[in-house]
């Protein structure tokens, strides 16, 4: 029993001291992320302060904070998630079926159209100043692009990005382990 | 006295002495199944809860400026990377004259090897990356991931993908 137990406490240690926890609403979008081999050393993922984009395979992009203070001051709802879909001709699965990728979507979806998502990007972007007190106050802006998506859908948004004075942001991607030849 | 109590305190504390050893070292034993139990649950826990592929970063900086400025870029000095809706990717060297070479299909695993290649010649290049609207993400990720990789100064710019280069394309083979 007690080599069993020695085991077991190591195991519990080693997890106990990698894990890091991840926000049950935050996975309120999953996304296929795509992989990448390349490493950036200076450039880590931040633990607040983070303003993610999620790009879904139907071509809908979900803004989201991780700050709910943020979120009910721009969306007036605590665990509200905003949608802008560039292509108007179509309808948002989401609105119609609630899912995204088969999966129910349980925060509430706030739908935007382009002017009032650019002025979202604007306005989260004041807010966290106002809300933190502090002046210089900055949003890591990440982008979590579905493998399957369009293109044509990141470069409305890149339009979206640049025009609300967003111009340096950064892709989310898997490492890939094998190393191509 | 002291002989006599010599001779008997040993047979008296060696005899409770054997006792108590008996019973805490040998005889006496834990129960280590409720903590085990604890361990187990605790374990379980933070193994499914733990994230262990962090996810990495990109970075990508758009130009500064307006989007309707115009910016001035001499021709003979960039390479037009265009990619089609399949995800076969074309370089075409620019010509000072405003022309550019023929279009050259490379496979996208080599992709950061040519630009290496191209770049060992002419390290001023800068890319223009022209990219199909249908294009699979993945395929963008990908092509990024190899510019990352050559060991080149980076300088890009997204275009938007104008007919003449579908048409391009198509005349390359799609």
């Amino acid at each position: 029993m007690t080599p069993l137990v020695d085991v077991i406490m190591l195991l519990l240690t080693f997890f106990m001291l990698t894990a890091t926890f991840r926000a049950a609403e935050s996975e309120a979008v999953e996304v296929a992320l795509p992989q990448s081999v390349y490493s950036d050393p200076d450039n880590k993922m931040k633990e607040i302060d983070v303003m993610t984009l999620s790009l879904t395979k139907d071509g809908d992009i979900f803004l989201d904070v991780d700050n709910y203070k943020i979120r009910e001051k721009i969306f007036g709802d605590q665990f509200a998630i905003g949608l802008f879909r560039p292509d108007t001709l179509t309808q948002s699965p989401v609105q119609t079926t609630g899912k995204v990728g088969g999966k129910e979507v349980k925060r509430k979806v706030y739908l935007m159209n382009k002017a009032q998502f650019e002025k979202t990007l604007v306005d989260v972007k004041t807010a966290l100043k106002t809300v933190s007190g502090n002046k210089s106050a900055q949003f890591q802006v990440v982008v979590k692009g579905d493998k399957e998506v369009p293109y044509g859908v990141f470069e409305d948004l890149m339009t979206s990005l640049h025009e609300s004075d967003n111009k340096v942001f950064s892709l989310v991607t898997l490492i890939k382990s094998e190393v191509k030849e | 006295m002291a002989g006599g109590g010599g001779l008997e305190a040993p047979e008296v504390s060696g005899g409770k002495g054997s006792k108590k050893y008996l019973k805490k070292g040998r005889g006496v034993h834990i129960d280590m199944t409720p903590m085990v139990d604890v361990i187990m649950l605790l374990l379980t826990f933070f193994m499914l809860t733990t994230t262990l592929s962090a996810p990495q970063l990109m970075k990508v900086s758009l130009p500064k400026g307006d989007v309707k400025d115009k910016v001035k870029v001499d021709m003979g000095n960039v390479l037009y990377v265009r990619v089609s809706d399949k995800g076969n990717v074309y370089f075409a060297q620019g010509n000072p004259d405003g022309s550019e070479s023929a279009m050259k299909r490379i496979e996208i695993k080599n992709v950061a090897t040519e630009l290496e290649k191209i770049f060992a010649v002419n390290d001023q290049l800068l890319l223009l990356l022209k990219f199909d609207r249908k294009m699979k993400y993945n395929v963008m990720s990908d092509v990024f991931d190899e510019i990352s990789r050559a060991k080149i100064e980076k300088r890009y710019a997204f275009i938007k993908m104008e007919d003449v280069d579908l048409q391009k394309i198509i005349e390359a083979g799609g």
